[in-house]
């Protein structure tokens, strides 16, 4: 974090900061409760279907895949980039309240298949483009080709001590069907768990995914998307915007990586199909 | 002058000493095309109070332009005159409201940009760079004072600085700043502050110089382009063609280094096909390549000081566009119908942003839906200063 408030408007000042709109505009019918990849829906920044190579992991970059425009990359300036504020708004009845999470998307393992119960290896020949340890990443499990609903699994990874062998608990998945659901997440069902699989026992991030073991088998295909959440927001009705100050209201300004690939999950109240979801991102950048 | 050492001495100065002003507005949206979702605005050309501009469509083609609040068919909202004696002193913003009853209008973001100045693009039809005109050589002589004498046709009141191969002309300095005061369209005397400007006080002859002068534009505020951010709109009544360049500038950035290039990863910005009156033309609901509502920067930048080329990197066959130098002040998030939006900038969002004496002061507007032609939006902004 920058020293002290001074920084912070000296960098407006300087002209080191920045503001941009986005808006995405869901196709899917999403369900209450259940949380939602936005990265997987049009609009602006351009939707990400997590389309590679199966089960072998590729990094997510803003220069390369676009997702939230944070500006450029500051680092070689001797500088770190915060979020400084970010505003949403939606007026469609069925998408609010909406809770919302911005993360930093940091690599995938693409089409992991769910009819297949047994342990399957992934493929992990880069390292993980930002925050290399691991610490603070998390596992987003995402439809990515359509489930039933009901399948259990679990993941083997190494954690960001850099200690192998690690396992989740086992999951079980919703029963929502469209692309873009996070399959750990429901109100209903037992064992389910919300947007990110939970981690053994003591451990602080996820630094790679060895494997995957669907106990009981579903049709259907996931993307395992590792992710750095980096902050909260919820609007609450269709009639005010959510306005998230970082440095007045939480005194903690989230740091964006240079080219973090940023982009958002939710957890609607009911469809988000045709709901325009709409607002700014406004960042900025100082020395210390 | 300018911002407040204490909240007892901003209660002071509103109130007692009167340094308040409260600004009230009434602006249509474009008058012919609906927006897109997704898309920005500008509400230069909307009718209203203020009313509609007649400037960003006009003047020679890749020349820069200056704009003030007392310029004439601005349009730009008046916020109560210049505050400081030498025409450089700002007042701040301490409350703004916006508000609209038009159906379908909302939601959307309302953002309030001091404009500094823009190039006119007429050759849309060239595909290659095409350098903007920012300077030219003048001769000095004398009529009522020093009259410089140049090919084209400055901005009244445009602030330059002057280089020269051997000796400027007697009361010019290198390195200082300079505002001219337009005689005709192609002569202007020089005045040393912009009050000194606006009240016609200008720099006597002693000789004419020796050597080639030059003169360069300058900013007229944010004079090293700290902040100041970049977009390409449509000013004209008609229409652009149809195509989908990409949209690039090269500037000098806030820091004085030239040659620095509009980035193309992860993509360049790419312009509307047949983008309509008012249209910042980069902004848009989806596909690579849209940016809103400001042309990103090259990295490490902090703003653009100067544009010295502007490129559609294909034909955009017909129409007119501009490149606009904007700082952005406040945004104004608009989301029910009939509800205003508020903002107080002491204690909801301690920031009082900076209105420096002659800002021309524009709205632009982030629909989320289908704006329509002629829609109203309407509010108030008021200012302070010590």
């Amino acid at each position: 974090m920058p020293l002290n408030f001074k920084d912070i408007s000296d960098a407006y000042d300087a002209g080191q900061w920045r503001v941009a709109s986005w808006r995405k505009v869901p196709t899917q019918t999403t369900g209450s409760g259940i949380w939602f990849d936005l990265s997987m829906s049009p609009g602006n920044p351009i939707p990400n279907y997590y389309a590679a190579a199966p089960q072998i992991a590729i990094a997510l970059k803003r220069s390369t895949d676009v997702g939230l425009d944070h500006g450029q990359n500051v680092n070689a300036l001797g500088m770190k980039k915060y979020l400084r504020t970010f505003m949403a708004q939606a007026v469609t009845a069925t998408a609010v309240p909406l809770p919302m999470i911005i993360a930093d998307y940091l690599m995938f393992y693409p089409f992991v298949d769910m009819s297949l119960v047994e342990v399957v290896p992934m493929t992990t020949e880069i390292a993980l483009p930002r925050y290399p340890t691991g610490a603070g990443v998390r596992i987003l499990p995402v439809l990515v080709a359509s489930q039933v609903g009901g399948a259990q699994f679990r993941i083997y990874y190494t954690n960001s001590a850099g200690v192998a062998g690690r396992v989740t608990p086992i999951v079980t998945c919703n029963t929502q069907v469209v692309n873009g659901t996070i399959v750990t997440s429901t109100p209903q069902t037992a064992g389910s768990t919300g947007p990110f699989m939970p981690l053994q026992d003591d451990d602080k991030g996820v630094q790679l995914i060895e494997s995957v073991e669907f106990i009981t088998g579903d049709v259907g295909l996931l993307a395992l998307v590792l992710v750095k959440p980096l902050a909260a927001m919820h609007i609450y009705d269709i009639t005010a915007p959510v306005e998230k100050d970082y440095l007045i209201q939480h005194n903690l300004m989230p740091e964006i990586k240079d080219d973090a690939y940023l982009n958002m999950i939710c957890m609607p109240s009911g469809t988000l199909a045709a709901a325009p979801i709409n607002g700014l991102i406004e960042t900025c950048w100082t020395t210390n | 002058m300018g911002g407040f050492t204490s909240q007892d001495n901003l209660i002071q100065n509103i109130t007692t000493n009167g340094k308040f002003w409260r600004l009230d507005w009434n602006k249509l949206f474009n008058p012919t095309t609906a927006a897109v979702g997704g898309e920005w605005h500008t509400l230069f050309r909307g009718g209203g109070n203020p009313p509609a501009d007649a400037i960003f469509d006009a003047g020679t083609n890749l020349q820069f332009q200056s704009v003030f609040d007392v310029t004439t068919s601005a349009g730009a909202m008046q916020h109560g005159g210049n505050v400081g004696a030498n025409g450089d002193d700002f007042k701040v913003i301490l409350n703004a409201s916006g508000a609209t009853v038009g159906a379908t209008t909302v939601p959307g973001v309302l953002m309030l940009v001091d404009v500094l100045g823009w190039h006119r693009v007429t050759t849309v039809t060239t595909a290659t760079a095409q350098s903007t005109v920012t300077s030219n050589t003048f001769t000095a002589s004398s009529s009522s004072g020093l009259l410089l004498t140049y090919a084209n046709d400055w901005s009244n009141y445009q602030k330059v600085r002057f280089t020269t191969t051997t000796t400027l002309p007697a009361g010019l300095s290198l390195n200082t700043d300079y505002w001219l005061v337009r005689v005709s369209s192609t002569t202007a005397r020089v005045a040393t502050s912009y009050a000194n400007a606006l009240a016609g006080t200008v720099v006597a002859y002693t000789d004419g110089g020796t050597g080639t002068h030059t003169l360069t534009c300058r900013l007229p505020r944010y004079g090293d382009g700290a902040g100041v951010q970049t977009f390409f709109f449509n000013p004209a009544a008609t229409a652009m063609g149809a195509a989908t360049p990409n949209l690039l500038l090269g500037y000098t950035n806030a820091a004085g280094t030239a040659s620095r290039a509009t980035p193309t990863s992860p993509a360049s910005p790419i312009g509307k096909t047949a983008g309509s009156n008012s249209l910042i033309l980069h902004s848009g609901a989806t596909a690579a390549g849209k940016y809103g509502p400001f042309t990103p920067q090259q990295a490490g930048d902090t703003g653009v000081r100067l544009i010295q080329t502007i490129q559609n990197s294909v034909s955009y066959v017909s129409g007119t566009y501009a490149v606009a130098y904007v700082k952005p002040l406040i945004t104004i998030p608009l989301t029910t119908i009939g509800v205003a939006g508020e903002r107080e900038f002491l204690s909801q969002l301690p920031s009082q942003p900076r209105v420096y004496d002659g800002a021309a002061l524009y709205w632009i507007y982030y629909s989320s839906t289908t704006t329509p032609a002629n829609v109203s939006f309407v509010g108030h902004v008021d200012f302070g200063w010590s």
